[in-house]
């Protein structure tokens, strides 16, 4: 027999971080990167998997180890690690046999990431971070074939939370990808001068001239002193960024920013999966806990019953219950912190909540209309 | 052990302002810089030959693909700076050299590097494989 206490209170730094790396939280927002980094991991593979299909692989040419006792495989050992790596890329974004799939595909990318300096990417290296994050978080437990299997079978669904410490470690990770690269441009004074992307633009100036662009963007694009102040824009967006994903009161308007900005890269620039791949994490920025906002509804009033049947299907990071309300009576969205909005004011923060709509819905949370509502928690 | 990682991330961003490669450091379009240069193998009577022409067999474009040394003799973007650039044609002229065994005439490849940091003046640097053990 095992004698249970009540968990003591943390004392001083190290007890505070420790009960906080230890922390039973909702892996819901990992499960749901899991699924969406299986593609970004398929879309890395390609070209490799291309390459060897045709009977080329990595060291047909120019490449160079890590180290000299770093294992290489025989070419048709290589290829099936590849095939194996696409297989378990699949089976890790379904959520079948979830812990073994989603470590397979982590030791497949890591291993080819390592096989060669000319493989490294930025892209690369965070794909191999988040991957890592993955393997050894419980995140196979919802939104899985496993869970499917599970319930099938007549079993109890597994706990869905768990220590939070890689939940914590990807953030930190995430965080550190924008806070370097904004660091990095703000020390060196060509890049903050603006220098650098000017002269980067000058450098494809016949490309942009036969772009759709108009002829007013190119002129703008070419200006010296439009960089000098663009320059500066891209480094506070990344610290604002990489600062602002940590504060509640600036976590969504950093999210909505983050997702501007892998937008506008994704189509100047040539980043591989980086683009795919950085938007998908932005989920673990939600606050792992589940079904902790009430929405209610009046189920005879058709309009909340299309707003019930939106939340149902996008409500991936499994914010909301949805609930009858009274009869007659506004959508009411009853928040964690116990604050309560109503009418568009509730349904704008429900659409602001969900992933596929947070995007558009978020910038109508500073209208004056989707502010106001605001009625149980302040009146009370 | 979630200490430690983080302590490593953070050594790697710090890494990242020496290492050519930056390794997890996350320094994203670090420079406009461009650079070209002209390889040549020198072979053991002297002479200078471009690997712009094939050699007993080889191509320079085959054996060296990707990472903007396909065609080395062309001005390209830097897009990991410079000194990633340097160290990748540095390290595929000794790819080059290890790895053409039907070659028995050159004694090392040499490229002589022009570099444009940014903006700035251009910089010849000279860069020279391993001398060829093979050789005659």
């Amino acid at each position: 027999m095992t004698a249970t206490a009540a968990p003591a209170r943390p004392v001083g730094l190290v007890g505070t971080v420790d009960e906080l790396l230890g922390r039973l939280v909702s892996m819901r927002s990992l499960a749901l990167l899991r699924i969406l980094v299986g593609p970004v991991t398929l879309l890395h593979l390609r070209p490799f998997v291309a390459d060897a299909l045709a009977g080329r692989i990595y060291r047909d040419a120019f490449y160079e180890p890590y180290a000299s006792w770093y294992p290489e495989l025989p070419r048709p050992l290589y290829g099936a690690v590849l095939a194996v790596g696409v297989v378990a890329a699949v089976a890790m974004s379904v959520g079948f046999c979830t812990r073994v799939a989603t470590g397979a595909t982590f030791a497949v990318v890591a291993y080819n990431l390592f096989l060669s300096t000319t493989h490294l990417h930025s892209n690369r290296a965070y794909l191999v971070i988040v991957l890592a994050a993955l393997a050894v978080a419980p995140c196979g437990r919802e939104l899985s074939v496993d869970g499917w299997l599970r319930e099938r079978r007549g079993e109890p669904p597994l706990d869905p939370r768990a220590p939070g410490w890689p939940l914590w470690l990807l953030r930190f990770e995430a965080a550190v990808v924008y806070g370097a690269s904004g660091v990095s441009k703000l020390v060196d004074p060509d890049w903050f001068g603006g220098t650098v992307t000017w002269h980067r633009v000058v450098q494809v100036r016949d490309r942009l001239d036969a772009s759709p662009l108009p002829g007013w963007a190119v002129t703008l694009l070419a200006d010296r002193s439009f960089h000098t102040v663009g320059a500066k824009l891209i480094v506070i967006t990344e610290l604002f960024i990489a600062i602002g994903l940590w504060w509640r009161a600036t976590r969504y308007a950093a999210v909505w920013v983050a997702v501007c900005f892998h937008v506008a890269i994704e189509v100047s620039a040539s980043v591989q999966v980086f683009s795919y791949l950085a938007i998908a994490v932005l989920v673990i920025w939600a606050v792992p806990s589940t079904r902790d906002r009430v929405v209610a509804i009046d189920p005879a009033n058709p309009r909340h019953r299309r707003l019930a049947r939106v939340i149902g299907p996008l409500d991936w990071l499994a914010r909301f219950r949805v609930v009858d309300g009274p009869s007659g009576g506004p959508v009411s969205l009853t928040d964690r912190d116990g604050g309560v909005k109503v009418g568009p004011a509730a349904v704008a923060r429900v659409l602001s909540r969900l992933p596929l709509t947070a995007w558009f819905a978020l910038p109508t949370l500073a209208l004056p209309a989707a502010r106001s509502g605001l009625t149980a928690s302040s009146r009370r | 052990m979630v200490a430690l990682i983080v302590i490593v991330q953070l050594a790697l961003v710090v890494r990242g302002y020496r290492s050519a490669h930056k390794e997890f450091a996350f320094q994203m379009f670090p420079e406009s810089s461009t650079w070209r240069a002209e390889i040549v193998r020198v072979t053991t009577d002297g002479d200078r030959v471009p690997v712009t022409q094939p050699w007993a067999g080889y191509r320079w474009d085959e054996l060296v693909r990707g990472r903007g040394l396909h065609h080395p003799e062309l001005r390209h973007h830097a897009d990991a700076g410079l000194d990633n650039q340097l160290a990748f044609l540095d390290a595929a002229l000794d790819y080059v050299a290890e790895n053409t065994p039907r070659d028995d005439e050159t004694r090392y490849l040499e490229a002589t590097v022009t570099t444009w940091h940014n903006t700035d003046a251009p910089e010849v640097t000279v860069l020279r494989s391993d001398d060829r053990s093979d050789a005659t």
